[in-house]
């Protein structure tokens, strides 16, 4: 029987590593966990629309890298080092001392920013992944009852987010064929009003779904299939933790994930296996 | 069981009153079915029966409704849970959860019962509702009827004594229609559940019904026997229609009874010689499609499709779902770009087409009309339409005024009923004048009297030269409209040909009137008047 990890038991691995590689501040200890964590992603992670998290993130990062080190060129307290390039500087008043817009870009500060763009990004690749190895929902049915209201908000925003995107698509298509050209500011416009009254009915149908199935009104709640810790949750954990001391162990950490963690992949589409 | 007594109900954002003093007691094991037409406050009437009206929506309640002895004003819906299972009428929107056992199993868990309980009712509901296969699937993968049984499956295992359904069946092909109902019946018989459901489709429902409460949408309501009820009722489905064109003194439910009513009247009819239908007139083709595939992944979703449609055809396409209507669709329309085949319409490939040559060639209606619209009142999505399709101000709205007269041009799009913003979805493109115009699935939501008048407009645009093509599971629809119908299964044409002969040659897909006159080929009551009519 195909089984999935407790939800919480990636977030753990994952949020150790992201902490680990932060610690180490090391580009090359980032670069080969991202790298190696995405090939846990991609064994692991189920069929589910939330395992594109992680491609998302990847996407994100590449964002964050990119301004972080134009930003970082641009804008701030002159480097010493070996010159690069000179750009244009912007003159400012004197009582801005220490800042400067513009000016002498030296290797050494084009690379701190980058390598400072790339932790950034390694950390939200990595809280990515755990998005996308975790079910939202399997985690949120782990949390307390007392946190009832912020439940069905996370409920609602994990599934109503992928409807929105698919939602999306189908307005734009619409508009499309109203003849409509549905790129810059006017196209949002008529975007976004549709996709609103959408998300809002879909938002609320959910809410009143979960009060009609008695969502938050016992204290208690029971588990129909118990998510319970064994082996392959206390192996990736502690191997997580471990790296927190020593960074270098995140790489046997991920190396846990990849061989203890059984694959996930058909845990939604088990009758497609057996038939 | 549930007990209304003098409930009134208005919202605060309007000034129309939905409910006025309504009292009735629904006793167990009943079915009851709440019809009205669109926006009459039916949906109103069932979340009364949890508290979800007012305690989820708001609005102001006089008044009282107790459940099994709860009065809804003192608990919440949650605290009714094991009493009464709600579906909506889009189950999807409903689920908590990603995988069908774990949603059966999630009322329970809130509920704090124990795990052996819930595993031995989750396994009873899959086998009652025949989902055991389906158990470990991932909920999004399923088809609509699936879906809807998952939902009713989960409102089932709460062992509630009252089960509300609000338009179990409306986006359902009319064989999962049929299923779904069929279930919900065994429900009733086998279980003693009392079951409260509204639908617009009553062709598929009054049988089952014990009780019929109408919404008259005033306010007003009437309660009574579906005979008593429909006798007088201006909203009427096709066999109730039937028996009083022919002046039929009893009022029958069932086709079987029907039958049996018109038995005279039919061996009569059938000794005269009925003229086969005229042949359909050479027109100029202006969609051709050839030799069309396309497949998403491993699954193909369009097989090898060749058709041709002329100018002043209307065309309807049936099919289960997902069977490959909306591909054939979109790819007429040219937003699907298919992997191999060749489309054209009016000689132009649609995937070319842009702007303003778009609109004057082809007309897209989506499946929710209120995607295209964007304004914010009526008449400024009229202006918007006018100033995009290069024509008189004021067009498109005096469009609008044909087809529905008496809107409000100040109303919110959304504020208005589903047959409204249809009729403006439909003004705004057809004010452009295209020569194909294309629906999927119009008739979602819409009551009789909305049906009909889509109907006129359609033919009346058809009259003038274009072709439709609407994707429909409304078979009284297509009987009423289409010219010619073509019967898709997974992804091949499977039957095209006249609707006449279409829909006569597969009885599920056959409509009501169809199946009463058997064998005579008559699929509108309006068919059968004639043919008296003749003979007399």
């Amino acid at each position: 029987m195909n089984r999935v990890l407790h939800p919480l038991a990636w977030w753990i691995w994952a949020g150790s590593l992201a902490i680990a590689i932060a610690k180490a501040s090391s580009i090359l200890l980032a670069i080969i966990t991202v790298g190696a964590v995405a090939i846990v992603v991609v064994k692991k992670s189920e069929n589910a629309p939330w395992s594109k998290s992680f491609q998302w993130s990847l996407k994100i990062g590449m964002w964050i890298i990119a301004i972080r080190t134009i930003t970082g060129v641009l804008i701030g307290v002159p480097t010493a080092g070996t010159k690069l390039f000179t750009i244009p500087q912007i003159p400012l008043p004197t009582w801005m001392p220490g800042i400067r817009i513009g000016g002498m870009v030296t290797s050494e500060r084009l690379i701190s920013t980058a390598h400072d763009g790339i932790m950034i990004a390694a950390i939200v690749a990595l809280l990515g992944a755990a998005a996308s190895l975790a079910s939202p929902h399997r985690l949120l049915r782990s949390l307390p009852v007392m946190v009832y209201e912020f439940g069905v908000a996370v409920v609602i925003a994990t599934s109503v987010l992928p409807q929105l995107v698919a939602s999306s698509a189908r307005i734009r298509q619409a508009q499309k064929l109203r003849g409509q050209d549905v790129r810059g500011l006017r196209g949002w416009r008529r975007l976004a009003l549709p996709l609103l009254e959408d998300a809002l009915a879909r938002s609320l149908d959910l809410a009143a779904a979960m009060d009609s199935r008695g969502y938050g009104f016992s204290r208690k709640r029971s588990k129909y299939r118990p998510n319970v810790w064994r082996l392959s949750e206390y192996l990736i954990c502690i191997t997580a933790l471990a790296s927190l001391r020593w960074p270098i162990l995140v790489l046997v950490a991920v190396a846990a994930a990849l061989v203890a963690v059984p694959s996930q992949k058909n845990v939604a589409e088990l009758n497609l296996v057996y038939s | 069981m549930i007990v209304f007594s003098n409930v009134s109900l208005i919202y605060p954002t309007s000034t129309k009153t939905i409910l006025e003093d309504l009292s009735f007691k629904v006793s167990e094991g009943e079915l009851v079915l709440v019809m009205g037409s669109t926006g009459s406050g039916k949906s109103s009437l069932l979340r009364l029966v949890n508290g979800l009206v007012p305690h989820h929506t708001g609005g102001i309640l006089a008044g009282d409704i107790s459940v099994n002895g709860i009065s809804t004003r003192e608990v919440k819906p949650g605290g009714l849970a094991h009493l009464v299972g709600i579906v909506g009428q889009n189950p999807l929107n409903g689920f908590v959860t990603d995988i069908v056992e774990e949603e059966l199993a999630f009322g329970m868990e809130t509920l704090n019962l124990p795990q052996d309980v819930m595993r031995k009712r989750v396994e009873e509901v899959l086998d009652l509702l025949s989902l055991a296969h389906l158990r470990n699937r991932s909920i999004a993968t399923l088809s609509g009827g699936e879906q809807q049984r998952v939902a009713i499956g989960s409102a089932l295992v709460m062992h509630p004594k009252i089960l509300v359904l609000d338009e179990p069946t409306s986006a359902l092909d009319p064989i999962a229609a049929e299923e779904v109902l069929s279930i919900v019946q065994r429900l009733v018989h086998d279980l003693g559940l009392t079951v409260i459901i509204s639908e617009h489709k009553l062709e598929r429902v009054i049988q089952f019904a014990d009780r019929i409460i109408h919404i008259k949408g005033d306010g007003s309501t009437v309660i009574g026997t579906p005979q008593e009820v429909l006798k007088a009722s201006d909203i009427a489905p096709p066999i109730i229609e039937l028996a009083r064109a022919l002046n039929l003194p009893d009022i029958s439910l069932s086709v079987r009874d029907m039958r049996r009513a018109t038995e005279r009247l039919r061996t009569e009819l059938n000794e005269i010689e009925i003229p086969p239908p005229p042949a359909p007139p050479l027109t100029s083709e202006v969609v051709s499609v050839e030799k069309v595939s396309h497949s998403y992944g491993v699954s193909a979703a369009i097989n090898n499709i060749s058709l041709s449609i002329g100018a002043g055809e209307i065309v309807a396409i049936m099919g289960r779902n997902g069977a490959g209507k909306s591909s054939l669709l979109r790819a007429i329309a040219g937003v699907l770009k298919v992997n191999r085949g060749k489309i054209s319409v009016c000689g132009i490939d649609p995937l070319t087409l842009h702007g303003a040559e778009r609109t004057r060639t082809i007309g897209f209606i989506p499946q929710e009309p209120s995607d295209l619209l964007y304004g914010q009142s009526v008449i400024a999505e009229c202006r918007a339409a006018d100033k995009d399709n290069k024509i008189e101000n004021g067009d498109t709205f005096a469009l609008l005024e044909e087809l529905v007269p008496g809107i409000s041009p100040n109303t919110h799009p959304r504020d208005l009923s589903e047959g409204q913003r249809l009729a403006l979805a439909l003004s705004v493109v057809l004010s452009a004048k295209p020569k194909v115009l294309i629906l999927d699935e119009p008739t979602r939501g819409l009551d009789y009297a909305a049906k009909h008048s889509l109907n006129a407009t359609l033919r009346n645009f058809a009259r003038k030269g274009c072709a439709v093509m609407v994707a429909t599971h409304d078979v009284e629809l297509v009987a009423e409209l289409a010219t010619r119908t073509i019967f898709i299964a997974d992804g091949d044409i499977v039957a095209d040909g006249p609707t006449i002969d279409v829909l006569l040659s597969s009885p599920a897909f056959a409509p009501q009137v169809a199946k009463i006159m058997s064998p005579a080929p008559w699929l509108t009551v309006k068919d059968v008047v004639a043919a008296i009519y003749t003979t007399r």
